[in-house]
C-alpha cells in the first residue's frame, strides 16, 4: 500500500461541552456539578453535566427528577443553545483550519479526515496536540481526541481517556487495541447486549471474537451481527458513512442508558430542532427535508425522511416533522441513539410567496428576530417551557 | 356465470375500469373488476376506494351470476386478440376468456363477488343536470392548481359551491389559485361548498362528452356524476377549504395585455435556463414591453423581449414559470390581462376580454 493512501481520522470530543461552557462563562461554578438541562420540578432530561456531576452518577439524557435526586446540591441550569452553536461554530472552525474535510457529528463532536495531511502537519501526535492546543488557548474548552485509520476506531480511542484525552492508534494496531478495550466499553453494546454478553459468559473482546459472524448472527441479529463481528476486529461498521458533508446539518446523541419513553425522546428532539434551526440560520440555508435517525437496542438503524411541501425555518415546524417521523416508528424497541438532520441544503436561493401564509410567515420572522437578539447578545430570549417556575425558585 | 359479448365494447369499459383501479397487486379484490351478467346485460364496477366506476353494456347473458376478476391481465388479454365475438365462462373460481374465432383460450382466477366493497348510492331525484361543456370547462380551469402536499389535504381537491345563478370552483395549493364561475340555466339544489378529490375531474374531463348534459348529485360524503352509460362517484375531502375570497384582490393598479402565445413561447425559451428547484423567472416591464429573464446560473441565462400594452411605472415581478404558464394554458383567448398592484403582492392572470375565470398566482422574493 502506498503510504499517500492510508486513511487518518481523528474523532474529536468536547469535554462536558454545555457544563464546560457554563464554567468558562461563570467561573465561579468551576469544580461543582453542573447539570445543563430541564430544571428540576419540569419535565425533561440532562442534557449535559460536568464530570462532578458524573461522579454522582448522572449521565446525559437522565429524567431531571432522577438527577436532582441523586445531587441536590447541584447546579442546575438551562441550556444556552446560542452561546453553545456560536462556541462549536469557533471550534468547528479551528477544526477547519487543519483540514478542509470535516464531519460535524453534533454540537460537541466532529469526525476530521485527515488523510494526507502529513506534509502539512506533521505525524498525528503532533497535528492532534496542535488541534488541542489551539481549541484551548482561543476557546478555553479541552477536548478529546481519538486518531485511527477508520472512523469507529477512532471515535472509540476519544472516549477512552476523557476528558482532555489523546489515543492514537497506530496503523495496523486496530484489531490489538479493541482486544485491549473493556468489552463494557464497546462502543455501540448497549445495556441489554451487554447483558446478553453475561449471560453467554463475554467478558473480554478477545472472548466475543471467538463466536464466528455467523454465530454471532444468529445470536444478535443480522445488523448485530455483523456489527459486533467488524467493532470487535477495529473494522469500521459504517456507520459514519452517513449524508455527504456540507449537504447536510445534522445532530444525535447516543444515550447512555437505552430510552424507552416517549417524552425523553420528544424532549431531545426539542432541543435538536432549536438547534438545527439556529444551524441553518446561522449558515444562511435552508432545507424541506428532515431525517430523523434512530438505532436501536438490537442495533438496527433507521433513517426516515419526509420532504415537506415549504423550506423548515421555524424550530417548530422542524420540530413537528420530526414528531411525525417518530410517529412512523412501528416498533417500540428501546432507542440508543437519536439524530435529526436537515439534508438537501439549499444556500439563499428564492423564496416563494403564500397566499395564506401569513402566520407562518409572521412565526418564522419572529423566530429570527430572536436569533438575532441572541447574537448581539442583548439580553436573553428563551422557551417559555426553560423558564424557571416557582418550584425552581426553591433550590 | 356464462356470457358472450362484442370483444370491443367489452375492452373499452374494461380500460376505463383500469383507470379507476389503482391497486396492482393480483392478490387483492381492489385489483379485480367487477362483472356481473344479467338479462340486462353486463354490470361492470371498479372502485379504488375513494372513487367508484360503474357502467352496462349489452351482452348475451347465458347463464347470469357475477364475479371479479383481475383487472389488469384482463386489459392485457383484450388488447393482444382481434375484434370479434368473445365467450366468458366461469366456474370453480375460473373463469375462461375464449374468443369464438381463434383456438386461444385464457384462464383467469376470479374471487368471490361478494367481497367486492360497496358503492355508494344516491337517490335518483338528487341528480341535477348541466351542459357537460360547461363543467368540463369549469374542471379545465382549476383541477391543474390543486395541491399535491399530503400535509394540506383540504387543499388536495377543488372546491365546489353553489353561487347565485350557477356553480363556482376553486383551486389553490397556497402559492397560486384558480376561480371560475358559471352562470347556469339549470336549478340547482342547496349545498355547502365541498372539496372535490381531482381523480374524479380528471376522469370526467377525459371521458365526458363535448355535447350534451352531464348530471351531478351531491351527497353528505360523496359526489356522483352521470353520464351517457358511465357512473362514477367520489368520497369527497373532509376539512375546511381556506377562506379564498380573502386572497382574491378586489383592485389591482396596473395592467397589462399581451399576446397569449406570445409570453407562453418566451416562458418556454427562457424556462431552459430557469433554476429547476425554483422555477423563478424574472418579468421586468416598462412601457409597452415585457422583459422575461432567468436567473443567472453557472450555465449561462436566457433573455427575451415581447411587446405588450402597458403603460404603468416600471416593475419588476417574479414568479415561478410554472404558476404562469398553467393559467395562460387554461386561457382560451387570443390576449391575457396581468394586473398587480405591487411587485410582492398577489397578481391576477386572466383572459382578456374577460370570462368567467381567473388566476391569481403569488410572486416570489426578488432578491
Amino acid at each position: 500500500m502506498r503510504q499517500n493512501s492510508v486513511q487518518l481520522f481523528f474523532h474529536v470530543d468536547l469535554d462536558a461541552f454545555f457544563a464546560s461552557v457554563e464554567m468558562i462563562d461563570d467561573p465561579s461554578l468551576r469544580g461543582k456539578p453542573v447539570i445543563v438541562g430541564a430544571l428540576p420540578g419540569h419535565r425533561g432530561v440532562v442534557a449535559t453535566c460536568s464530570y462532578e456531576a458524573r461522579t454522582c452518577g448522572i449521565r446525559s439524557a437522565m429524567p431531571i427528577s432522577e438527577a436532582f435526586r441523586l445531587c441536590p446540591s447541584g447546579v442546575f441550569t438551562r441550556p444556552r443553545m446560542d452561546r453553545y452553536s456560536e462556541l462549536s461554530r469557533e471550534v468547528m472552525g479551528i477544526f477547519g483550519e487543519f483540514t478542509p474535510d470535516v464531519t460535524v457529528v453534533s454540537i460537541d463532536e466532529a469526525f476530521l479526515t485527515m488523510t494526507g495531511t502529513g506534509r502539512l502537519w506533521g505525524c498525528p501526535a503532533d497535528s492532534a496536540a496542535e488541534l488541542k492546543s489551539r481549541v484551548v488557548s482561543r476557546t478555553g474548552l479541552t477536548v478529546s481526541v481519538g486518531v485511527a485509520s477508520n472512523r469507529y476506531v477512532a471515535k472509540t480511542a476519544s472516549g477512552l481517556s476523557k476528558p482532555d484525552g489523546l489515543t492514537i492508534v497506530p496503523e495496523g494496531g486496530e484489531s490489538d487495541f479493541m482486544a485491549a478495550i473493556p468489552i463494557a466499553r464497546l462502543w455501540g453494546a448497549g445495556e441489554k447486549t451487554q447483558e446478553r454478553f453475561r449471560e453467554l459468559g463475554i467478558d473480554s473482546i478477545p472472548k466475543l471474537r471467538e463466536l464466528g459472524e455467523s454465530l454471532l448472527v444468529s445470536i444478535f441479529g443480522k445488523s448485530g451481527g455483523e456489527f459486533l463481528y467488524k467493532a470487535s476486529r477495529g473494522i469500521d461498521p459504517g456507520i459514519y458513512a452517513g449524508e455527504a458533508g456540507s449537504k447536510s446539518i445534522s445532530t444525535e446523541t447516543t444515550f447512555e442508558r437505552d430510552v424507552t419513553d416517549r417524552e425523553t425522546l420528544e424532549s431531545v428532539l426539542r432541543g435538536m430542532a432549536d438547534e438545527l434551526a439556529y444551524r441553518a440560520y446561522r449558515e444562511n440555508v435552508r432545507s424541506r427535508t428532515c431525517v430523523l435517525k434512530l438505532r436501536t437496542d438490537d442495533f438496527s438503524t433507521s433513517g426516515r425522511r419526509v420532504t415537506a411541501r415549504d423550506y423548515l425555518l421555524a424550530s417548530d415546524e422542524i420540530y413537528e416533522v420530526a414528531l411525525s417521523l417518530l410517529d412512523r416508528r412501528n416498533d417500540n424497541l428501546p432507542v440508543r441513539l437519536i439524530g435529526l438532520g436537515l439534508v438537501n441544503l439549499e444556500r439563499g436561493g428564492a423564496f416563494q410567496g403564500e397566499l395564506f401564509g401569513e402566520d407562518r410567515t409572521r412565526r418564522t420572522k419572529f423566530e429570527r428576530a430572536v436569533f438575532g437578539i441572541q447574537e448581539k447578545g442583548i439580553g436573553k430570549v428563551t422557551r417559555a417551557r426553560f423558564i424557571a417556575g416557582p418550584a425552581d425558585e426553591e433550590r | 356465470m356464462k356470457f358472450t359479448c362484442e370483444k370491443n365494447a367489452f375492452a373499452r369499459e374494461i380500460s376505463l375500469a383500469q383507470e379507476i383501479i389503482a391497486s396492482r397487486n393480483a392478490l387483492s379484490i381492489m385489483s379485480n373488476v367487477y362483472l356481473e351478467a344479467s338479462d340486462d346485460g353486463l354490470l361492470v364496477r371498479a372502485t379504488d376506494i375513494k372513487t367508484g366506476f360503474e357502467t352496462r353494456l349489452p351482452v348475451e347473458t347465458v347463464e347470469p351470476g357475477s364475479m371479479t376478476v383481475f383487472c389488469d391481465k384482463l386489459t392485457v388479454i383484450l388488447a393482444n386478440i382481434p375484434e370479434g365475438s368473445l365467450e366468458f365462462t366461469e366456474s370453480d373460481s375460473r373463469v375462461t376468456v375464449k374468443p369464438s374465432f381463434k383456438k386461444v383460450r385464457f384462464q383467469l382466477k376470479t374471487i368471490s363477488s361478494e367481497k367486492f366493497p360497496e358503492l355508494p348510492e344516491i337517490e335518483e331525484s338528487r341528480f341535477f343536470a348541466l351542459p357537460s361543456r360547461d363543467f368540463k370547462d369549469m374542471i379545465g380551469q382549476t383541477f391543474f392548481a390543486v395541491s399535491d402536499d399530503e400535509t394540506r389535504f383540504f387543499m388536495n381537491g377543488v372546491f365546489m359551491e353553489k353561487v347565485e345563478g350557477g356553480l363556482a370552483m376553486v383551486a389553490t395549493d397556497g402559492r397560486r389559485l384558480a376561480y371560475v364561475r358559471k352562470q347556469l340555466e339549470t336549478s340547482i339544489p342547496d349545498f355547502k361548498g365541498i372539496i372535490v378529490p381531482p381523480k374524479i375531474l380528471s376522469l370526467v374531463l377525459k371521458h365526458a362528452p363535448d355535447e350534451g348534459p352531464i348530471e351531478v348529485a351531491v351527497g353528505d360524503k360523496n359526489l356522483f356524476v352521470k353520464f351517457g352509460n358511465y357512473s362514477f362517484s367520489t368520497v369527497l375531502i373532509e376539512g375546511q377549504f381556506p377562506n379564498y375570497q380573502k386572497v382574491i384582490p378586489e383592485h389591482q393598479v396596473n395592467r397589462l395585455v399581451v399576446n397569449r402565445q406570445d409570453l407562453m413561447d418566451a416562458l418556454k425559451r427562457v424556462a431552459i435556463f430557469v433554476e429547476q428547484k425554483s422555477r423563478r423567472t424574472f418579468l421586468a416591464l416598462s412601457e409597452g414591453v415585457i422583459t422575461l429573464s432567468s436567473e443567472e446560473s453557472e450555465l449561462g441565462t436566457a433573455r427575451e423581449e415581447i411587446p405588450c400594452r402597458y403603460s404603468g411605472p416600471e416593475a419588476t415581478i417574479a414568479l415561478n414559470y410554472k404558476y404562469l404558464e398553467d393559467p395562460l394554458r387554461a386561457c382560451s383567448t387570443q390576449d391575457v390581462t396581468i394586473e398587480f398592484t405591487e411587485p410582492n403582492r398577489a397578481i391576477t392572470v386572466k383572459p382578456d376580454p374577460e370570462s368567467f375565470y381567473f388566476h391569481i398566482v403569488m410572486p416570489m422574493q426578488l432578491e
